[in-house]
């Protein structure tokens, strides 16, 4: 691990210190307890479509809504069976008695989360859903008493699509995570979950849900191998500001610019920042009396303008009480903020080159995709590395429902299941006091 | 204090006028705001607006930290659905530019989603908040009455032809010059009828639009940005060095890496001659 020195204080989304003097070694992904649970939480939790499945099998459309096979059809009380499927489950699913595995019904019984031990994970973080699939096959053959004949047809309503699609089509097991091919490349796993997940999860708080957003964002990042050696310092300096309001930067910076500021005014709020804090200095001055700046601590002056970012995006958004301002408001925050100072925009231009493309993907220019479905496993969003896709969750988080893909509408399940444990429902805090347990 | 943008020229002090929310643009003509209304044409005058949520006030918000801090747009706090209003900005020395104008409603607008495409400029914002930008920027010094127009769809006209009399190219024939030279928009933003024509006024004159434009061009006595006024070009050239210095090594000092020390790139040969090629 390369040596970091720097040491932040930690705030929570109400500009209350949490935890002072915090070594950025204690924030990484690969040390701080909370993060690491998150992340293998996301990894290992799967959800059941218990009446979904019902549905399937007794319509005859069990691998999807166009493959109907009506004399194909199976008429189980799958719901009303809910805890003898879920105890079976359970039992081929555990490793050890004890480990983490369970198997809930939530949602009135209509559903079943299953927590997969890592003990079943031992390279790829696929065990987690093929594990459960099989395990519901088998549980209902044998709760039903299923025939050699009638089998595929439970096999084909449990796991979709697959074989003819690895990506699995049509499958009552949703995970988090998607399958290995979905990833647009390796390492970005974490990155490929949709902004109103985590949004409906912290309750659509937006500062959590930033936060919450970040941890995968940036701990994918260390996945894909872009936080290694000198590169590591910058990766956590953007997360500690923009992601967990070091040194209250994020939560003051909002509150100053609250009530009649607009994105401009966080722009010059951010640079008088950097000034006074001797990130930004005057370098040489033009004929017109323009000042360009420079800076000494290029990945410092980047944690500061993530910051920015993500602040002008909640102050704009929230002002609309709006979703749909968040790609615009990343490309003129970094627009403004260049040519205040000729100093490089977010991730040094990759933001701003990310936010042109996300406009057209998410006003129904091309296509009709919404904000809160984007996520960072996209071609048109994942060339910032981690700053770019808390802005969009934040703003999922203010949105009025004026949006199409609503958390609500898409990721009520989600909210449910993973709002439940503290480390989701309260990552700033979660952060926090596991970097106290290693500091 | 902020400096905006850089530039020494004409062109330069014009786009930070634009941008900096303590100036107030001059106001050239006055459209009554029924008008505006009938020409953006999203509903009609007199009707009430129409909500897609319940006021702000009524909704239970989550415990948001963000929302108790950032207050509304009222617009937003009425809950109004979200509306939008475009302009297209000629080549022609027209006084704002596609690339300028997100800059400015940034600066002076809360509650905006501005968007630059092709030729034309959208911002889209809640309706009560849309009316009042439209007002604004059809009544001040940014709208030419033949050089700018307001235009939902059917956009092209930034880089045609101007018309025989010096009017943007409008393919949808939005407006027509009365002999008196007054400009009227005889349908609203998307070609549609209106009950009423609308009157906007005389264009300014060559010379007034070379003064007020926010464009560099090197033609028909356009402001050169590269012969002209170097300053902005050589901050371009800063930002994109800076940019290239972290996408490589950011933990480096500038000064360690080779190449580029100083702001702008120098001794650049300019093969264009002044007045460009036509």
């Amino acid at each position: 691990m390369a040596k970091i020195e720097d040491k932040v204080d930690l705030y929570d989304d109400r500009g209350n210190k949490l935890l002072g003097d915090v070594p950025l070694t204690a924030l990484s992904p690969l040390r701080n307890p909370a993060i690491r649970k998150i992340c293998g939480m996301v990894a290992r939790l799967a959800a059941v479509d218990l009446a979904g499945l019902e549905k399937k099998l007794s319509s005859g459309a069990i691998a999807g809504k166009q493959m109907v096979i009506r004399n194909k059809s199976m008429d189980l009380d799958i719901v009303g069976k809910g805890s003898e499927i879920a105890a079976r489950v359970k039992d081929m699913i555990e490793v050890e008695a004890g480990d983490e595995t369970r198997a809930d019904l939530i949602g009135g019984g209509k559903r079943l989360l299953v927590e997969v031990p890592s003990a079943r994970i031992l390279a790829d973080y696929s065990a987690a859903r093929t594990n459960v699939c099989a395990a519901l096959t088998q549980a209902l053959i044998d709760t039903f008493n299923v025939d050699m004949w009638k089998a595929p047809d439970i096999k084909a309503a449990v796991w979709g699509m697959y074989p003819q699609d690895p990506a699995m089509t049509g499958t009552v097991v949703a995970t988090l995570v998607d399958v290995p091919i979905s990833n647009e490349g390796p390492g970005y796993t974490l990155r490929n979950i949709p902004v109103n997940h985590i949004a409906a999860t912290v309750r659509k708080r937006a500062m959590p849900g930033a936060c919450l957003s970040m941890i995968l964002e940036e701990s994918a990042c260390y996945e894909m191998g872009d936080a290694v050696g000198p590169f590591e310092r910058g990766h956590l300096l953007d997360f500690a500001y923009e992601g967990l309001n070091a040194n209250n930067m994020l939560y003051t910076l909002i509150k100053e610019n609250g009530q009649d500021g607009t994105l401009g005014d966080v722009v010059y709020a951010l640079v008088e920042k950097a000034k006074a804090d001797g990130v930004a200095k005057p370098k040489t001055k033009l004929g017109s009396g323009y000042t360009v700046f420079g800076v000494d601590d290029l990945q410092m002056w980047n944690a500061y303008a993530s910051t920015g970012m993500l602040a002008a995006v909640m102050v704009n958004c929230a002002a609309m009480r709006a979703g749909q301002p968040v790609p615009s408001s990343i490309m003129y925050f970094n627009e403004l903020l260049e040519h205040e100072t000729g100093l490089p925009g977010v991730d040094y231009g990759k933001a701003q080159g990310a936010s042109v493309s996300s406009s057209f993907f998410s006003h129904s220019i091309y296509g009709g995709g919404g904000p809160g479905v984007f996520h960072g496993n996209h071609i048109v969003t994942r060339h910032a590395k981690g700053q770019f896709i808390p802005c969009f969750c934040a703003a999922m988080c203010i949105d009025a429902d004026t949006q199409y893909f609503t958390p609500t509408r898409t990721s009520g399940l989600y909210g449910e299941v993973l709002g439940s444990i503290p480390e989701f429902a309260e990552p700033m805090k979660a952060v926090a006091e596991g970097a106290k347990e290693i500091m | 204090m902020p400096q905006y943008t850089p530039g020494s020229s004409i062109i330069g002090d014009n786009r930070r006028k634009f941008m900096d929310p303590s100036k107030k643009l001059e106001k050239l003509r006055d459209i009554a705001e029924e008008d505006i209304v009938r020409m953006l044409g999203h509903r009609a005058p007199g009707e009430a607006y129409k909500s897609i949520h319940p006021p702000i006030e009524e909704l239970e918000e989550p415990e948001c930290s963000v929302r108790e801090m950032v207050k509304p747009t009222p617009g937003a706090a009425a809950g109004d659905r979200i509306r939008y209003v475009q302009f297209t900005d000629s080549m022609f020395f027209a006084p704002a530019t596609p690339r300028i104008r997100p800059m400015m409603w940034f600066t002076r607008y809360r509650g905006v989603d501005p968007g630059v495409l092709s030729g034309r400029t959208i911002v889209e914002a809640r309706e009560r908040d849309v009316e009042a930008i439209a007002k604004e920027y059809m009544d001040n010094e940014t709208y030419d009455t033949a050089r700018t127009g307001l235009r939902g769809r059917t956009v092209h006209g930034h880089s045609v032809r101007l018309d025989q009399d010096g009017v943007m190219f409008d393919a949808l024939r939005r407006w027509s010059r009365d002999p008196n030279g007054d400009i009227k928009y005889v349908k609203d933003m998307v070609g549609g009828a209106m009950d009423k024509e609308v009157v906007l006024g005389k264009p300014l004159s060559e010379d007034e639009l070379r003064k007020r434009t926010t464009m560099f061009r090197n033609a028909q006595g356009g402001v050169w940005l590269e012969g002209d006024d170097p300053e902005v070009g050589d901050v371009i050239s800063e930002i994109h060095w800076n940019r290239t210095w972290g996408g490589f090594q950011p933990f480096k000092n500038r000064a360690d890496l080779p190449g580029n020390k100083g702001v702008g790139v120098k001794g650049m040969k300019l093969y264009t001659p002044r007045g460009g090629v036509e």
